[in-house]
């Protein structure tokens, strides 16, 4: 068992990562003076993951969408009893969520941390199907699904993008579709579940009123070491051109909102963090609100407070999303587009970018703040193939031109799509 | 070192509290203002409050304000207006990072503080009046929040709910009131709504830091000396009256799942037993609600009660196909029964205890779960500690938990339905 602690230089602040004998990398951070604790255990595994093969195996195996969110909701069951029935012996507050390209399983609590903590390394390491239990689920889910659709913030995010992405899963709601998760059976359940639950591709963070020494003690007791059987997945080819530049839907909303979204090349690791960092700035820089562009729409009465941006990235997808509610959601977009053209014209503001990346680095300051954030950071950066403190490092170092090259090659008119909501006409 | 709590009274009936826990990054300040919630002054009131954190004095436009917070390492200046029961509270509130992580050595907090103490004294207007331009955004601003409320279904249905439930009286108007009555909100309107706040309401400041920084309560005591004190004194709790027969009311939309929002109302004055009951009934995956209406009869996506003990009433709100409104109504009504006959088993009663006790203990984990703890009890009108309260649900028995039930009964149902299974 390897143990490393890792410093952030910027702020002090650190944690201790530990490969574990049997295969698990976990993440613990001890914030003395907290009295909750935060614990996630998850897996490199989200709704983008329906094609895979094992080293050993020679053709890809395709599964239906929705599949990894099924597993969630199943393995929350065991063969007695629902998971939620053991945490209530504990007074912990238990849940799961399934993202684009991971499933996480977390409590949060104050006192038993420990026989939390036994809780959730057992029940995730122990499936338990039946067809029974599995047709039962398919009707829960079609529920949320249903609920999903009347989610107006969730459809024009979708929508935006089904206009981006030609092939790749990310356009699919993360629950999948009634039709596909239809075709999901035990069989299949399993076969994912031996697939992506493997402790090598899986990690567990946990922050708070804590002891390393006891996190340790539990995890040689409760985890099952696992041969690593080279995992491998693959996307569909995916070209770098969008689909279609806008789409339109009516649904009962008040003001309509609107997703303007850039589709931008991929990237991996210490890259993708950089460059997500360059994009975050980047965006701040076009979302903030003492710009003229800001003032403008302001006054016009084009945009209100809720006008936002987001970096939308993760394994095998990257995009730069501009949202908010709008009277006039074109207008919107053309102004950014030329605010984009003329700051890669004449240069990012030196003044402006020393402010913006103060804003950042108060934020990512706030987030070690916060038992909940420092678990969520710990398990994150280790999904995305970087270091904990990297960020704050990566924005350290950066500057205006780094952002300004982003504005120039990634924000793109071509590559610009935009989703709006709209209720329906009086 | 353990944390520091202290509250004093200031001069002119404000209470002043301070928490000093050195665990902390960040620091926080939040100004509470407490008035009776009125039809009349809501929509005034709230564009009042946020007017005071879109511009000031010296930074006459939200574009300088928010290049001075930015430039403060993204510091957090935001005001609110929120319900509570028959009363409107509206606040500042402030965070920033402690001065030893500014790179630059800026002195954050002081600036801060004189920033909050520009919002509130010297606001940006002048005659009477908030300045123009700045009040028309901010009107702007709330007119679309009210318009978007629709967006969010679920909330959508609690807040019509909650006007039915509580019709005729001051809880069943929306914290920001009605588009009308925002819409006819004058900039000079506001502004002398602000002057009353300042005069008459309740006011309770908070302050959470690392550090102890006397300059708060100095700044706060000089700044409030100035202004002609005589402040009305709100009930917090005002228990509803409950209809002599339950009524339900409906609206439809274009939506693909129902949603059905069932108040219970209580004449009961044990409101531990009423909180507690919350927990066993319906607000935890393991309480009766969820556990048998959601997953063993699969009626409702989601099913989950809610306690509002400042008005004695429990709603039960639920996501549910349309065919099952009537079953899962009943089976609803039928899970109470279940606790009024004293189904109830001690696994449930510890379960709900520990619920309790975690979240109890989880307060003083941010600098904003202190001030939103001592506030409640504030509320509450008994100011104690999270051991305390927990000592509350350590005694609890089954008997008044029991009695809590018996107490409810169903007052109203509101039903948001789908559009197009009705044609």
């Amino acid at each position: 068992m390897e143990k490393e602690i890792i410093k952030s230089p910027d702020t002090g602040d650190s944690c201790i990562h530990v490969k574990h004998s049997s295969g698990l990398d976990i993440y613990i951070c001890e914030m003395p003076g907290f009295s909750s604790v935060e614990a996630l255990f998850g897996t490199k595994y989200g709704s983008v993951n329906t094609m895979f093969k094992m080293r050993d195996d020679k053709e890809y195996t395709v599964v239906p969408e929705g599949i990894a969110h099924f597993l969630e909701h199943k393995l929350f069951e065991n063969e007695d009893c629902d998971v939620f029935e053991l945490y209530a012996k504990t007074g912990a507050s238990g849940n799961a969520f399934t993202s684009f390209d991971k499933t996480c399983y977390l409590f949060s609590c104050s006192k038993n941390y420990e026989e939390s903590l036994r809780i959730l390394l057992d029940f995730v390491q122990k499936p338990y199907f039946t067809q029974a239990t599995v047709d039962k689920e398919q009707g829960i889910i079609g529920q949320e699904i249903k609920m999903t659709n009347d989610n107006p913030e969730w459809r024009v995010f979708f929508n935006m993008l089904r206009c981006m992405y030609h092939n790749n899963p990310v356009k699919i709601d993360i629950a999948g579709t009634v039709e596909s998760i239809a075709q999901i059976d035990a069989d299949l359940l399993y076969k994912c579940y031996y697939t992506f639950y493997n402790l090598n591709n899986m990690v567990l963070s946990i922050a708070g009123n804590i002891s390393a020494d006891e996190v340790l003690k539990i995890c040689d007791e409760c985890l099952k070491p696992c041969e690593d059987k080279g995992l491998e997945t693959v996307f569909p080819e995916e070209p770098d051109e969008i689909v279609m530049p806008e789409i339109h839907e009516t649904q009962p909303v008040g003001t309509p909102i609107f997703h303007i979204g850039y589709k931008c090349r991929v990237c991996t690791g210490q890259e993708r963090l950089k460059k997500s960092m360059a994009a975050s700035l980047a965006a701040s820089i076009l979302t903030d609100a003492s710009s003229d562009m800001y003032k403008k729409l302001l006054d016009e009465g084009v945009i209100n407070s809720s006008f936002g941006m987001e970096i939308f990235d993760g394994d095998g997808f990257f995009a730069v999303i501009f949202s908010g509610e709008s009277s006039d959601p074109a207008r919107v977009r053309e102004a950014l587009t030329a605010e984009i053209e003329r700051i890669v014209k004449e240069g990012v503001d030196e003044k402006v970018f020393q402010r913006i990346k103060k804003s950042t680095y108060g934020m990512l300051v706030r987030e070690l703040n916060n038992v909940e954030d420092v678990a969520n950071l710990l398990i994150n950066s280790y999904m995305d193939g970087v270091g904990p403190y990297d960020a704050i490092n990566v924005l350290s170092h950066m500057n205006s031109s780094e952002v300004h090259e982003f504005m120039r090659d990634e924000l793109i008119n071509d590559r610009m799509v935009m989703s709006v909501i709209e209720g329906e006409a009086e | 070192m353990p944390m520091r709590y202290k509250r004093t009274e200031l001069a002119g009936n404000i209470g002043f509290s301070t928490v000093i826990d050195e665990k902390f990054k960040t620091s926080y300040i939040v100004v509470r203002f407490i008035t009776a919630l009125d039809s009349k002054s809501a929509s005034a009131n709230a564009l009042a409050i946020s007017s005071l954190s879109s511009s000031s004095s010296r930074y006459k436009t939200l574009a300088e304000l928010n290049e001075k917070l930015s430039s403060l390492y993204g510091a957090g200046l935001t005001s609110f207006a929120k319900k509570r029961g028959d009363v409107q509270i509206l606040g500042l509130s402030a965070s920033w990072i402690n001065n030893r992580y500014a790179f630059d050595g800026e002195d954050v907090t002081g600036e801060m503080l004189s920033l909050v103490k520009e919002c509130l004294f010297s606001p940006n207007a002048a005659d009477g009046a908030f300045e123009a331009d700045s009040f028309k955004i901010t009107k702007k601003e709330l007119l679309d929040r009210i318009d978007s409320e629709l967006n969010n279904k679920r909330g959508y249905a609690l807040s019509r709910a909650a006007e039915i439930a509580f019709h005729g009286e001051p809880a069943e108007n929306p914290c920001y009131g009605t588009k009308e009555t925002a819409e006819n909100v004058t900039a000079e309107d506001a502004y002398s709504a602000y002057q009353n706040i300042l005069e008459n309401s309740q006011v309770e400041i908070f302050y959470v830091s690392a550090n102890e920084e006397p300059v708060v309560e100095k700044m706060m005591t000089e700044s409030f000396a100035a202004i002609r004190r005589s402040p009305v004194q709100v009930t917090f709790r005002t228990k509803s009256p409950l209809r002599s027969e339950p009524v339900t009311e409906s609206d439809e939309f274009d939506v693909r799942q129902c949603k059905m929002v069932m108040t219970f109302k209580s004449d009961s004055d044990d409101i531990y037993a009423l909180k507690m009951l919350n927990v066993i009934f319906g607000a935890t995956p393991v309480s009766k609600l969820f556990f048998n209406v959601r997953e063993k009869m699969s009626l409702c996506y989601y099913c989950a009660s809610r306690i509002m003990s400042e008005k004695g009433a429990l709603m039960v709100d639920s996501g549910v196909e349309r065919e099952n409104i009537e079953k899962a109504k009943a089976e609803i009504i039928h899970q109470l029964d279940e606790i009024r006959k004293g189904n109830v088993t001690d696994e449930e009663m510890q379960s709900a205890r520990l619920t309790l006790d975690n979240a109890v203990t989880q307060v003083g984990d941010t600098p904003a779960s202190y001030s939103a703890w001592y506030f409640e009890r504030f509320c509450d009108g008994k100011i104690i500690s999270p051991e305390q309260l927990f000592e509350e649900y350590a005694n609890m028995t089954k008997e008044r938990v029991v009695q809590a039930a018996e107490s409810l009964r169903l007052d109203s149902v509101y039903l948001m339905l789908d559009k197009e299974a009705a044609e």
